[in-house]
């Protein structure tokens, strides 16, 4: 019964996404008040048939009904209640699905959002959206078919793949990924319609620039949360490989950086529409790209999903997207622009420029190693790989740069400056850089790249600070205000001035963790027998001992070993082998003991419980523990940004909720 | 029409959606092996439950099927009935060789006496004889012409047409 009526939901789906797309373009071209709530009325359709497909599927694993396709794929008796409801996207069919629900839920929230306001633009993006929801309900009805029936069901299945059942990240990496990536579909049809449309206005700047702040903040964070889960459950002592698979979360990452700020020159200085619009276009593809990657076979990554005719209906999908962004670019971009205003090199202006010319090349230059493989095995029949060396070499500069226009941009004044401003704007956070580096030296950096990382890192957190800083004291010194009515009202007025520094300050804090930890980390690998020890850095680790620990779905080797630090024992550590039933090779999950300066990283190599053997790798990672912090801040300040503010209304207001809300023009 | 915007894109576009879809077709984890056209590393092993050393280098004259496996790997064992019939049906023909990867010899002793084998399994001490042959998982099997040339190296398990195809191509006639 449950496969029928899954199947059903989502050929509704597929028919109400197809009729509101179709609705949307009529009502744009023929602009009509019932034609644009009909719009609506089925993107809500849409979205409420693609959130109870989900948790029919949800029901089914928990059920373990084996008559549904994917549950029999996916499903098992053995795991417990969280790993089934997990195993929605643990795999290839359910993930799609899974994308489906995402993509309800933006487009329902984004057209409740809307409401009746711009409605030049909202029925093209409505139908944008919907074209995007019926390609995914495609999917779903034809080549991934995650409702398929079982004629004879399995009394058990396999259970999702052992890797998403090692660590609780694993609930949450995917669907902030998800939101990030199925996030940009907004902004994509937001940014399209204003194409269509012809003409980008500043009141539709603000719906453009908040939808992609949204997924912008989840991509953040979904990134560095699967760098975390890396670094808990794979084992390799690192966070971070430059897999295919996490570029292609990084990239997308990366043009949406760039748009966030180039909507910023769109707003100030009515320069750049075509150009943000691209950039917000970008976004988009990518992350369709990104998607292709991991579900074609294409790349080999510890993300991809196994080969599959989603692939080539994916690549379609691509292209068709393709050629509809530059063809319409083509055709329309030149209605958009707007006056066009030299822009300072001596500027703020200038550096958003250039910010936006480093963060185009970082994404050029990722996008080139990561496709660069196929490109060799097309052109030459040669198989290669692009390693880790090229994307350090080229992202370590890229980055630091990066990070010192972060300080310098925000220092300058907008326009032209003159020198004795430039001297008065620039010099003072000179300290800032000064001091970091010499704290770096005294800890006992040397090498050149941190050491630079320091300094600009200095130099930005200064002027960082100070940004955050002069309008507190300001209102405290003016108006007599204590510091936490100040923070309340600083941020209640300028929501998204505060927000960004906070996101900056958070970016100086990650690179410099990231360079740190990347550079002054070490390691070392021990054979040990039961009561033997070994030292790294402050540490001597005895192996105590090895147990077996059986569970349900898998049997684990975890070896004991004693953490002391100078002479006294702070912990013992279990790093483990896990063994699946279902699967041939073991896991191993480390052990991490995260400090406030580095953490201490234990791994099993090997570990022979006969003879009571261990092989160890043990691993001393400074500031890793700051990587997630930073993360924590970086995303706090996205949120800071969208929280609604008195001066300006959010445009995640619906019109007419709160009382502050001013109307807008229509 | 903004027609550098247009050039500009397809430029863009255009190269990135063809290497894509001339990739579409690829196993990214078929791994081709350095090996493959040289001539095999020698070795001299031991076989399971002891008897005198088997070396690559008598063999000379057949082609020889080396596989890797191990009782822990559920596909090897799934593997181990069509290796049997291979060997019996190119049974002098062509020489079948097991190496035990990574496992204990009793659990492998205990395995080939439930299910009987048509070829010796050869334990291979440290898993020198892996590193050599560059073993990257298993089962991973690899195929030697007569003059001790590796002509292929397969990954994962091999069925009946596949084997019979590898080893005809390295008796030097086409598969």
């Amino acid at each position: 019964m449950i496969p029928g009526l899954g199947r059903a939901l989502v050929l509704l789906a597929l028919l109400v996404a197809t009729g509101g797309a179709l609705v949307g373009v009529a009502a744009a071209l023929r602009p009509s008040g019932a034609g644009r709530e009909w719009t609506r009325r089925l993107a809500y359709a849409f979205s409420a048939l693609m959130v109870l497909a989900n948790l029919l599927m949800v029901y089914a694993l928990l059920a373990r009904d084996f008559s549904v396709s994917y549950v029999a794929q996916v499903g098992s008796r053995q795991v417990p209640d969280w790993v089934a409801v997990v195993s929605l996207w643990s795999s290839l069919e359910g993930s799609i699905l899974f994308w489906g629900a995402i993509l309800g839920v933006f487009v329902a929230t984004a057209t409740w959002s809307l409401g009746e306001r711009h409605p030049e633009y909202a029925p093209w993006a409505t139908a944008v959206w919907l074209t995007c929801g019926a390609f995914f309900a495609f999917l779903l009805a034809g080549p991934a078919h995650p409702f398929a029936t079982v004629a004879i069901p399995p009394p058990d299945g396999p259970g999702p793949n052992p890797l998403l059942q090692n660590h609780l990240l694993m609930i949450v990496h995917p669907p902030f990924l998800y939101l990030g990536f199925v996030g940009m579909t907004i902004p994509f049809g937001l940014a399209s319609a204003a194409l269509l449309a012809g003409r980008l206005g500043a009141d539709f700047l603000r719906p453009l620039r908040t939808w992609l702040l949204v997924p912008w903040v989840f991509l953040t964070v979904a990134i560095v949360l699967g760098g975390w889960w890396a670094y808990e459950v794979l084992g390799w002592g690192g966070y971070w490989a430059w897999d295919p698979v996490e570029n292609a979360s990084f990239l997308p990452w990366l043009t949406a950086t760039a748009a966030l700020h180039s909507a910023l020159l769109v707003e100030r200085k009515g320069v750049l529409k075509g150009w943000t619009i691209t950039l917000v276009q970008a976004s988009f593809l990518l992350t369709i790209l990104g998607t292709f990657m991991t579900r074609s076979g294409v790349f080999n990554s510890v993300h991809s999903f196994t080969q599959s005719a989603i692939g080539p209906t994916l690549l379609a999908f691509l292209a068709t997207s393709l050629v509809f962004s530059v063809a319409l670019l083509a055709t329309r971009v030149d209605r958009l622009a707007g006056e066009a205003t030299l822009l300072g090199a001596r500027s703020r202006d200038g550096m958003f420029l250039l910010n936006n010319l480093l963060l185009a090349l970082f994404t050029f230059t990722v996008l080139l190693g990561t496709v660069f493989p196929l490109v060799v095995e097309a052109v030459r029949g040669v198989q290669m790989s692009v390693g880790r060396p090229y994307f350090d070499r080229m992202a370590a500069p890229l980055g630091v740069a990066l990070l010192l226009l972060m300080g310098v941009g925000p220092a300058l004044p907008w326009g032209t400056a003159t020198a004795g401003q430039l001297r008065k704007a620039l010099l003072p956070p000179l300290a800032g850089a000064l001091a970091f580096t010499a704290l770096g030296l005294a800890l006992g950096v040397r090498n050149g790249w941190t050491l630079v990382t320091l300094a600009f890192g200095g130099y930005t957190a200064q002027v960082t600070l100070r940004e955050l800083w002069l309008p507190l004291r300001q209102r405290m010194s003016r108006r007599g205000e204590g510091l936490a009515r100040a923070i309340v009202e600083t941020q209640r007025q300028s929501r998204r001035r505060t927000g960004a520094y906070v996101v900056h300050a958070g970016v100086v804090l990650i690179v410099i963790a990231i360079a740190v930890s990347s550079t002054m980390g070490y390691d070392t690998e021990v054979r040990l027998r039961a009561g033997e020890s070994a030292d790294i850095g402050p540490y001597r680790l005895t192996f105590l001992g090895a147990d077996q620990v059986r569970e349900p779905h898998r049997t684990s080797l975890v070896a004991r070993v004693e953490v002391a630090r100078d002479g006294r024992p702070v912990a013992v550590l279990g790093p483990r082998m896990n063994h699946y039933d279902t699967q041939r090779e073991p896991i191993g999950t480390p052990a991490v003991r995260t400090g406030f300066g580095h953490d201490l990283y234990l791994s099993i190599l090997n570990l022979d419980p006969a003879t009571q053997t261990l092989g160890l790798h043990a691993l001393v990672n400074p500031m890793v523990g700051w990587i997630w912090i930073a993360t924590f801040v970086m995303a706090l300040g996205g949120v800071l940004a969208l929280l609604p503010s008195r001066r300006r209304p959010a445009a995640t207001v619906p019109a007419g909720a709160p009382a502050a809300v001013q109307p807008e023009k229509p | 029409m903004n027609r550098k915007v247009l050039i500009a894109g397809l430029v863009l576009v255009a190269p990135l959606v063809a290497v894509l879809l001339i990739g579409l077709g690829r196993d990214p984890r078929v791994v081709r092996s350095p090996l493959v056209g040289r001539e095999a590393p020698p070795f001299a092993l031991r076989p399971v439950g002891g008897g005198a050393p088997v070396s690559l280098a008598s063999l000379r004259g057949k082609p020889v099927v080396v596989n890797f496996w191990a009782t822990w790997c559920v596909p090897c064992i799934e593997e181990h009935g069509v290796l049997g019939s291979g060997a019996r049906s190119w049974e002098g023909r062509a020489h079948f060789l097991g190496v035990v990867y990574q496992d204990e010899e009793k659990s492998i002793a205990d395995f080939l006496r439930r299910q009987g084998s048509a070829y010796p399994t050869l334990v291979d001490e440290g898993g020198k004889t892996a590193i050599a042959f560059g073993v990257y998982g298993v089962p991973e099997t690899f195929f030697i012409s007569p003059d001790g040339v590796v002509v292929e190296k397969s990954m994962g398990p091999l069925d009946d047409a596949a084997l019979s195809a590898n080893l005809q191509k390295a008796l030097g006639r086409a598969p």
